[in-house]
C-alpha cells in the first residue's frame, strides 16, 4: 500500500513537471516570440465563391495597402476577403461571412496583428473595378 | 491455507480448459428452411424531392415457395391518385452475362383505375420484382402520399407492404428551356418560359430576366442573365420591349449542379428547404459571366416567387444556352 502512494506520486509528479504554461490572447491563440507582421497574400471570391479579381493582387507592406482589381459585373456588396497573414500573426476585424466592399471611396481597413501580439498594421483594400 | 489456494488454482485451470474448448466448437452448417407462406418486400429507388410531373419509382418484390401456389396479382394503392402515365411493370427483369437487365413478361399490361394499379399474371410465376412508377399530380402538391403494395397467391395468400408517407415538394421544375441572344431572350419565371421580344411586350408584366451573351475583349461578360431594370451598362445593345422594366434580384451560383436539374451525376437537390430559407435581399439585379454548369438564385420583383435557374450547356459561338429552373412560389 505504501509503494502504491510512493508511485502514484511519482507519476502525478513526473505530469505536471512537463506542463508548460503557454500563453494565450483574448482569442485563445497562442502568443508566440514573432514580431513579423505583415499580409503575404489576398484573395476576393464573390457570391459563387469563384475569385472575382483579374490578376494578382498588389500588396505594399511599407504603403500597407492591398490594390486590386475586379471583373466588370463585380457585386461589391457581397464578396468574401481572404487574407493570408504572416505566421502567427491574426487580423482584425475578423472575417465571419460577406463583406461589402462597395463604398469605394472609403476602402476597408484590416488590422494584422504580429504573433507577439506587440506590433498592429492597419492595411486598407483599394478596389479597381475593371472597365466594361 | 495450503489446500485453499490449490484449489483455487485447480478451479481456475479447469474453467480456462473448459473455455478454450467452448471456444474451439464448430457450429455445423444449417441450410436456412425458407418461409413456407407468400412474403414481399418493396424499396423506394428514386432519390431527391418529389416534384409535380416527375415520377417516384420503386421495385416491389414477391414470392411464395412453388409447392405452396404460384403468384396472381400485384396491386398498388397510392393514397392520392397517381397522374397519367402512373402504372407498374409487368416484366421481371435479370441481369445477363452483359450486365443488361432483361425482361421477361409475367403478367398482363398493368390497369391503374383512381389510385389502385394492378397487374395480373399470367405465368407460373413463384417470384417476381416489379417496378412502379407514380407520376406525381398536381392535387399532391405540399402533401404527403403513401403507397400499400400487396400481392396474392393462388392459395389465397395475400402480403403487404407500406412505404411512406413521402412528402411531395411545392416546387414546380421545367427543364432545358432554349434561350438565345436577341431571340428567345426574355425569361418569364411565372410562366417557365423563355419569350422573344414581341412576345415579351405582350407579356411585359411577367419578364423578369433578359439573356444575353457579349464577347467583349476588355472585360469577362459572356453569358448573362440581366434583370430588364439594371442599370443600361449590363444590357449593352439591348432595346427592351415595351414595358419590360422588371428588377429581378439574382444572386451567382457555381458547383451547385442539381440533380433534377443538370442530370449530372452529382448527388445535390435544391429542395424547398432552400428556397425558404434564401434571403435575396441585398443582391444585385444581374449576373453577369455565366458558364455552363453554373446557376442563379432569383427571387422575383414581387416576391412571388424565388428560383434557382441552372445552365446545362451554353453556346458561345450560336449565343445561346439551355437552362432548367427549379421554382418555388411563395
Amino acid at each position: 500500500m505504501k509503494h502504491l502512494i510512493i508511485i502514484s506520486a511519482l507519476i502525478m509528479l513526473s505530469a505536471t513537471a512537463c506542463k508548460k504554461d503557454y500563453p494565450v490572447d483574448d482569442d485563445g491563440l497562442l502568443i508566440t516570440p514573432r514580431a513579423e507582421c505583415y499580409v503575404s497574400n489576398f484573395e476576393l471570391l464573390g457570391a459563387d465563391y469563384v475569385t472575382v479579381l483579374t490578376k494578382s493582387p498588389v500588396i505594399d507592406t511599407t504603403a500597407q495597402t492591398v490594390n486590386v482589381t475586379v471583373q466588370f459585373g463585380t457585386d461589391l456588396k457581397n464578396l468574401f476577403p481572404q487574407f493570408t497573414l504572416a505566421t502567427d500573426c491574426k487580423l482584425d476585424p475578423k472575417i465571419v461571412g460577406k463583406v461589402d466592399f462597395s463604398d469605394l471611396a472609403n476602402p476597408k481597413q484590416y488590422t494584422v496583428i504580429s504573433g507577439n501580439r506587440q506590433i498592429q498594421k492597419t492595411y486598407k483594400v483599394l478596389i479597381t473595378v475593371q472597365p466594361r | 491455507m495450503q489446500l485453499q489456494s490449490t484449489y483455487i488454482r485447480d478451479t481456475f485451470l479447469l474453467t480456462a480448459l473448459l473455455l478454450i474448448m467452448a471456444g474451439c466448437k464448430k457450429k455445423d452448417y444449417e441450410l436456412p428452411v425458407p418461409k413456407d407462406v407468400l412474403q414481399n418486400d418493396c424499396i423506394k429507388r428514386t432519390q431527391g424531392p418529389n416534384i409535380v410531373g416527375q415520377t417516384i419509382e420503386f421495385a416491389y418484390a414477391m414470392a411464395i415457395l412453388a409447392e405452396k401456389g404460384k403468384l396472381v396479382s400485384a396491386h398498388v394503392e397510392a393514397t392520392i391518385d397517381g397522374a397519367a402515365g402512373t402504372w407498374m411493370e409487368n416484366k421481371s427483369y435479370y441481369t445477363n452475362n452483359s450486365g443488361v437487365d432483361v425482361g421477361i413478361t409475367v403478367g398482363s399490361t398493368s390497369v391503374t383505375t383512381k389510385n389502385i394499379t394492378t397487374v395480373s399474371f399470367s405465368k407460373d410465376t413463384n417470384a417476381a420484382t416489379l417496378r412502379y412508377y407514380y407520376i406525381i399530380p398536381d392535387a399532391a402538391r405540399g402533401q404527403s402520399v403513401s403507397f400499400t403494395f400487396s400481392a396474392e397467391s393462388s392459395n389465397g395468400e395475400t402480403v403487404s407492404y407500406k412505404m411512406g408517407p413521402y412528402t411531395i415538394a411545392k416546387m414546380d421544375m421545367k427543364r432545358n428551356i432554349a434561350v438565345s441572344d436577341g431571340n428567345l431572350a426574355y425569361i418569364s419565371i411565372a410562366d417557365m418560359t423563355a419569350y422573344n421580344a414581341t412576345d415579351a411586350a405582350a407579356k411585359a408584366g411577367s419578364i423578369d430576366l433578359v439573356y444575353l451573351y457579349r464577347n467583349l475583349t476588355t472585360s469577362a461578360f459572356n453569358h448573362a442573365l440581366v434583370s430588364p431594370a439594371a442599370d443600361a451598362q449590363y444590357l449593352p445593345g439591348i432595346t427592351l420591349p415595351g414595358g419590360v422594366n422588371r428588377s429581378t434580384n439574382e444572386r451567382k451560383a457555381f458547383n451547385l449542379q442539381d440533380y433534377n436539374l443538370a442530370q449530372l451525376q452529382y448527388g445535390i437537390y435544391i429542395d424547398d428547404l432552400d428556397f425558404q430559407q434564401l434571403n435575396m435581399s441585398n443582391e444585385p439585379n444581374y449576373a453577369i459571366n455565366l458558364k455552363q454548369e453554373a446557376g442563379v438564385w432569383v427571387e422575383t420583383a414581387d416576391h412571388k416567387y424565388r428560383a434557382y435557374i441552372y445552365f446545362n450547356s451554353a453556346n458561345n459561338t450560336s449565343k445561346s444556352a439551355v437552362l432548367s429552373i427549379k421554382r418555388y412560389a411563395m
